[in-house]
């Protein structure tokens, strides 16, 4: 009887140990993502009111202006912060991990600490720092430019009541600046930790047969740290395409000029809670998902992580 | 210990988890033991309830009154996602009215308010308040708020200046005296240090302002999307040239700190102003004090309206209310108690949507801050000629696609000038009208 109860204990311990997850992924995760794909093929108003419509959502989407506008903003900040965010973080740990360099650590906190600040922290400070006529970037640029001009007339100055969240054209680069400020850091300290990890003998060794600086890189540094630049590369590319954070707080609480601050997760939080259309909102949710799954799985392939993980 | 067979760390996760269950299932959470429950999301208004809840409680024995601030974004979402789930609402809600429309949609029976029609009808509200107020509360005839407020706009200008530079403001009867002495003032200083007025031209919210004044909205009272008529169209092609081009006199630089230092600067003389903006202005740009006055919205045609509207508040009564009496008892408490309103006039120079309190000596009191204007008096002659503004579920949409067309209007403008700038102005109001229209026809409630 005892060694009965004892067996079945160790069998169910397992079970037991993990339930509470599974009972939470159940309820928060499974169900939420269950419920969506049956919500978007209706339009609705609030959980209450529906009305079946099946992929007439996903056909709309088609043709929504709103929506083209949103992915097209969010591909232009994922296409940023990745091409731009990811070499600058790369460049930045290979900087920081010489040994020549003193107060690297200092340096290394320095960058990632804009990390630890809450994305609506950062908004608001960035907010502040665009801001026309007195804002602390136009004053600068103005200052810099204005100098610059008087040796180079060619140049042009920045104005100082340039508007920098108010001009369609430059709330783009207005966010980009802010995200870079605030991830190139944190991406530096897994190309950091990737540069560690690298065989320092395979240096010597391509040091030995007279490669110079760039062929190590292109050599030794970057097949070391593949692994974990396509596992940034991919966490970015996800992160960049549910932006929503930033442009919400920076702009007003809304799209900004023109909808130039509008992102796909911007217009899903619109169309589901301020227009009530959860149905919507859940085929825009579902096509980015699908979205995400298609690019992540291209940079797999382009990386060869997915040839790498056939053989 | 030891004979724990899953280890030291399972056996402190089960203790933390226990401990801590423990302690929540020993503190629940009180619920509150108030009578009714009211949200607000304006400290200005919630301040001013606060004071009148005493005398409410003390002519209702038994009764007592939970007021909470609440911010306006949260009172919106927070409010939205509660109606759907039936989660515990509050009895009585003040909903700022940008937002109020989105709370109409659906069929009329799952609107989370209550009808106030029939009430506002039997107690005489409907006639002895600024009608036009019940508009961007009121859903296929049917009204689910009481207005706070009427919201009359004035034109704020700083005195000093306008009285160094020799402009006499009572000689400013139309946009086209204001704007040819706009040209003059704008062109005293270097170009970009100064400004006849505070206008934006990526935002519409000055531009629908201007519609309202000459009788347009975004919608008409069955909710068609109507900002792209040919009231819609005049105001954008005479809005457009005074924010972007060589005779602009409008700018904007934001607010907060920044809007007291344009003002402080004199890079704006003059601002938009509807009642509630003027107390910001006291807060926010204190230095002032003396330097500003108000003088009436200059008039489209001369003889025509010299006022607008923007902004407002509906207090409603939510469907979960069990006392739906006593909560109408209480939102007439706050809304038409007179001497209440004029005490909270003093405090935050809104003028009550209701006419009878307009004659409390408060409204008479001359500003320090204006110069010794009564403002009260001033925004009260104005309010009977507020315009309608009719809503719909819509209408954040409508607000987004309005500010669309006028920032393509812009960019068009800084390009072409008047060269082929009606066309373009036609075409892009009826471009972004028809994506409203579009999402509208989706609706099948």
């Amino acid at each position: 009887m005892r060694l009965d109860w004892f067996r079945l204990q160790h069998r169910a311990a397992p079970y037991l140990f993990v339930s509470p997850f599974l009972i939470l992924f159940g309820a928060f995760g499974l169900w939420p993502i269950v419920k969506s794909m049956i919500l978007s093929l209706y339009v609705t108003s609030g959980p209450k009111d529906q009305v079946y419509v099946g992929l007439a959502n996903f056909r709309f989407l088609f043709s929504d202006a709103d929506f083209h506008i949103a992915v097209w903003n969010t591909a232009v900040f994922a296409f940023w912060s990745v091409f731009v965010q990811l070499p600058l973080a790369l460049a930045l740990a290979l900087l920081l991990s010489q040994r020549w360099l003193r107060g690297r650590e200092w340096f290394r906190l320095a960058f990632f600490s804009p990390n630890l600040l809450g994305q609506v922290f950062v908004a608001v400070l960035f907010s502040v720092l665009f801001v026309p006529q007195y804002g602390l970037l136009n004053t600068v640029l103005h200052s810099v430019t204005a100098w610059l001009h008087a040796a180079m007339p060619w140049m042009p100055v920045v104005a100082l009541d340039t508007k920098w969240l108010a001009n369609p054209a430059l709330v783009m680069p207005a966010l980009v600046l802010t995200s870079l400020w605030m991830y190139v850091g944190f991406n530096m300290i897994y190309f950091l930790a990737a540069l560690q990890a690298v065989d320092r003998d395979l240096y010597e060794a391509a040091t030995v047969d007279g490669a110079n600086a760039w062929q190590q890189f292109k050599a030794v540094t970057l097949p070391g740290i593949r692994p974990v630049a396509v596992f940034v590369l991919i966490t970015s590319t996800i992160g960049s395409f549910q932006l929503f954070e930033l442009p919400y707080i920076m702009l007003g609480n809304g799209p900004g000029p023109n909808k130039a601050g509008l992102t796909i997760v911007m217009y899903l939080y619109q169309t589901g809670f301020v227009s009530g259309d959860l149905g919507y909102a859940s085929a825009v949710g579902w096509t980015l998902a699908l979205g995400l799954l298609v690019v992540s799985l291209i940079q797999m392939r382009i990386t060869g992580v997915l040839r790498r993980g056939a053989e | 210990m030891s004979r724990f067979p899953y280890g030291h760390a399972a056996l402190s996760i089960l203790i933390v988890a226990v401990v801590t269950g423990g302690w929540l299932a020993a503190h629940p959470v009180r619920r509150s033991t108030a009578t009714l429950t009211f949200w607000t999301f304006a400290k200005t208004h919630y301040d001013t309830y606060k004071e009148a809840v005493p005398s409410f409680e003390a002519a209702h024995p038994g009764v007592k009154v939970d007021v909470q601030l609440v911010s306006g974004t949260a009172v919106t979402s927070r409010l939205q996602a509660a109606f759907w789930a039936d989660l515990d609402v509050p009895d009585l809600v003040e909903v700022e009215i940008s937002s109020a429309g989105s709370f109409f949609r659906g069929p009329l029976e799952h609107v989370g308010f209550v009808d106030l029609t029939d009430r506002i009808h039997r107690s005489g509200l409907w006639d002895g308040m600024v009608q036009a107020r019940f508009a961007p509360y009121t859903s296929r005839g049917r009204i689910f708020g009481l207005p706070h407020d009427v919201h009359p706009v004035m034109l704020a200008y700083r005195r000093d200046i306008f009285e160094k530079e020799g402009v006499d403001v009572d000689a400013i009867e139309t946009w086209d005296d204001f704007i040819r002495i706009g040209r003059r003032m704008t062109r005293l200083t270097d170009p970009g240090r100064r400004y006849m007025i505070e206008l934006p031209d990526a935002d519409a919210s000055r531009l629908e302002m201007l519609l309202f004044q000459r009788g347009g909205g975004y919608f008409d009272p069955d909710g068609q999307c109507t900002f792209d008529n040919e009231i819609g169209i005049e105001t954008m092609k005479w809005y457009v040239p005074l924010v972007v081009g060589p005779n602009r006199i409008g700018s904007d630089l934001g607010g907060g700190q920044i809007f007291t230092k344009a003002v402080e600067d004199g890079y704006i003389l003059c601002m938009v102003a509807p009642d509630w903006r003027t107390k910001s202005f006291e807060m926010d740009v204190p230095r002032m004090s003396g330097r500003m006055a108000l003088m009436p919205l200059p008039a489209v045609r001369k003889g025509e309206r010299r006022t607008s509207t923007w902004g407002g508040t509906m207090i409603g009564i939510t469907k979960h209310c069990t006392k739906p009496d006593l909560a109408w008892e209480f939102a007439l408490h706050l809304y038409l108690d007179k001497k209440e309103l004029a005490e909270r006039f003093r405090g935050t120079n809104i003028i009550p949507a209701l006419r009878a309190a307009w004659d409390q000596p408060a409204f008479r009191e001359p500003r320090a801050y204006w110069s010794d204007q009564p403002i009260g008096s001033l925004f009260a002659a104005l309010a009977p000629e507020v315009p309608f503004q009719y809503t719909s579920p819509f209408i954040s949409t409508a607000k987004g696609k309005l500010s669309e067309a006028l920032v393509a209007c812009v960019q068009y403008y800084r390009n072409n000038g008047d060269q082929g700038f009606d066309a373009f102005v036609r075409r892009q109001m009826r471009q972004s009208a028809d994506e409203l229209r579009r999402l509208i026809a989706r609706n099948p409630f």
